[in-house]
């Protein structure tokens, strides 16, 4: 899957002419400053709506403003209702995303450098990637029970896949020719493995790495959610029966916070390994 | 780029990959179909085969299988056309208006890394369980590819184009017309191919949390009753499905972009 937001701008108008000094600063701080300005807005008007329309009791039972999310929030972080929930779901995140890299990486690997392999289990690749993980769940409680190894067995099953298919991608793109002289020099396959393939390979890892965080942490809401009995999915389904809509958008809010926070720590890794690169990969 | 393969003598080259993936099913069917030859069958905790077909055959004949799938079609298709409905012209706006752009992108870019699967409790307590509360689910989870692969599309439109077309004493009606949408299209496929997945995500989610009907309640209360061959059943006509769907709008990219293949 192609990651399209890294496409680059390519066609954002140019003003031609100088600019003066203070409209160049404001045109660097301008999108940094509108889009704060857009979360902003959203939150201030779902703030502000019950004072200005009156909600039906009904509908004010499943209404949570800003306020009282961050409040719930803070409750939780503050009392320490948190941190054994969470750590339940880091436990089955982990070990899940740690589990799908040692397995799709390898696989990935001996998959771009093996067509016949390749042939032959392209046919499962593509279809467990395009179906829903989802639909294992029933069959994963049944074998593994509620709780941890569902969890993870479910977790791995959505993060193996993006990874698996970008290193694919990354092997199978090394450059021929560097292949061929690092050959012809006496390598084996184990050094021209670690000379031309891999660093070829590390930026569609990374890209896969980005994709995978995202599909395991889905995978951990998920398969809280319908199978597990601890954890903080767990918390927000319970809430959810309850009408403790705060809670459920707090658990929301610890999810996206910890997507994001993994995703701009690969990013950032993905910075300083691939700094000598000239251009980057676009897959 | 294929320095080092020769070519070879025609058909069965070309096909090899395709007999060597059929080869693999086969086998991987047979050898799962095999074992049970020499191990114990517990059908409470795994199936063959044999029997997969078997439960099958009997939800195709008892219509069943049609009544399920036709349940989950429906509000399927109103969150997928929602989906393109909303995601497009918003993509559009964000991609055209650089401003607009700014303001939103930072909040979909929250929006779309959030699970918000989690958010399928509260629709389903507020709306429901019926048509409306799924489409709404669906919704959800397919209009975010939509808007980010339509503005990352009109965001690479070329200017100079646009340049040419107004130069040549183009209408605005000219430019949407032969400029952009024309660049934006192939965007908006690239993004139905990955929405069509989360779709089916939605479909699941929305039908395990509660449903009395639907394909992915089909698939929980078989595994409920440890039906394990029409649980199987099911979840192989997912599979097909998530196929045909996906790897059909591959094929429509090649067949209608061919100018975009490898990008």
């Amino acid at each position: 899957m192609r990651d399209l937001r890294t496409i680059p701008a390519v066609a954002t108008p140019v003003e031609p002419g100088p600019i003066p000094a203070a409209a160049g600063a404001w045109r660097r701080i301008e999108p940094t400053v509108l889009g704060i300005a857009g979360i902003v807005a959203v939150l201030a008007a779902w703030e502000a709506l019950p004072h200005i329309v009156t909600l039906k009791e009904g509908t004010k039972l499943f209404f949570a403003p800003p306020s009282a999310v961050a409040a719930t929030l803070w409750a939780m972080f503050a009392g320490g209702t948190v941190w054994a929930p969470l750590g339940v779901s880091a436990a089955g995140f982990g070990m899940g995303l740690g589990l799908a890299i040692l397995i799709a990486l390898p696989l990935g690997v001996l998959l771009g450098r093996s067509p016949t392999l390749n042939a032959m289990l392209d046919p499962f690749v593509t279809a467990f990637n395009a179906t829903p993980r989802l639909v294992f769940l029933p069959l994963v409680l049944l074998w593994f029970g509620l709780g941890l190894w569902s969890k993870v067995v479910i977790v791995l099953f959505g993060a193996m896949f993006p990874l698996l298919i970008n290193t694919y991608e990354g092997v199978r793109n090394a450059d021929r020719l560097l292949v061929t002289v690092v050959r012809a020099f006496g390598a084996g396959e184990w050094q021209i493995a670690r000379l031309v393939i891999l660093p070829n390979a590390l930026p569609y890892v990374i890209v896969g790495l980005r994709l995978a965080i995202g599909r395991a942490v889905l995978g951990v809401v998920v398969s809280e959610f319908f199978g597990s009995n601890e954890g903080l999915g767990v918390i927000m389904v319970q809430a959810a029966s309850q009408y403790k809509v705060d809670v459920v958008f707090a658990g929301m809010i610890i999810f996206t916070a910890l997507s994001l926070a993994m995703t701009g720590l690969v990013k950032l890794v993905e910075k300083r390994l691939s700094g000598w690169r000239p251009q980057r990969a676009s897959e | 780029m294929s320095a080092d393969t020769a070519p070879q003598p025609g058909v069965l080259r070309g096909n090899r990959k395709l007999l060597l993936g059929c080869l693999a099913v086969a086998l991987f069917f047979a050898a799962w179909q095999a074992v049970f030859l020499f191990v114990p069958l517990d059908p409470v905790f795994i199936t063959k085969p044999s029997l997969i077909a078997a439960g099958l055959a009997r939800l195709v004949a008892s219509g069943e299988l049609f009544d399920d799938l036709g349940v989950s079609a429906v509000p399927f298709l109103y969150g997928f056309v929602g989906a393109v409905l909303v995601g497009v012209p918003l993509g559009i706006v964000m991609g055209w208006r650089a401003r607009v752009g700014y303001a939103l992108d930072p909040l979909m870019t929250a929006l779309y890394a959030s699970p918000l699967v989690a958010l399928a409790p509260l629709v389903v307590i507020f709306l429901g369980v019926g048509v409306a509360g799924k489409a709404i689910i669906i919704f959800m989870l397919s209009v975010f590819p939509f808007i980010f692969n339509t503005y990352a599309g009109v965001r690479t439109v070329d200017r100079l184009l646009i340049n040419v077309v107004r130069s040549l004493g183009g209408r605005e009606r000219d430019l949407y017309v032969k400029v952009i949408f024309p660049s934006v299209l192939p965007y908006v496929v690239a993004g139905a191919r990955i929405a069509v997945g989360r779709a089916l995500i939605g479909v699941l989610v929305g039908e395990f949390f509660a449903a009395s009907e639907g394909i992915g309640y089909a698939i929980a209360r078989f595994g409920d009753m440890y039906a394990l061959d029409s649980m199987f059943a099911c979840i192989l006509v997912i599979t097909v499905l998530a196929v045909l769907f996906t790897e059909g709008i591959r094929w429509a990219e090649r067949a209608a972009f061919p100018w975009r293949v490898g990008q």
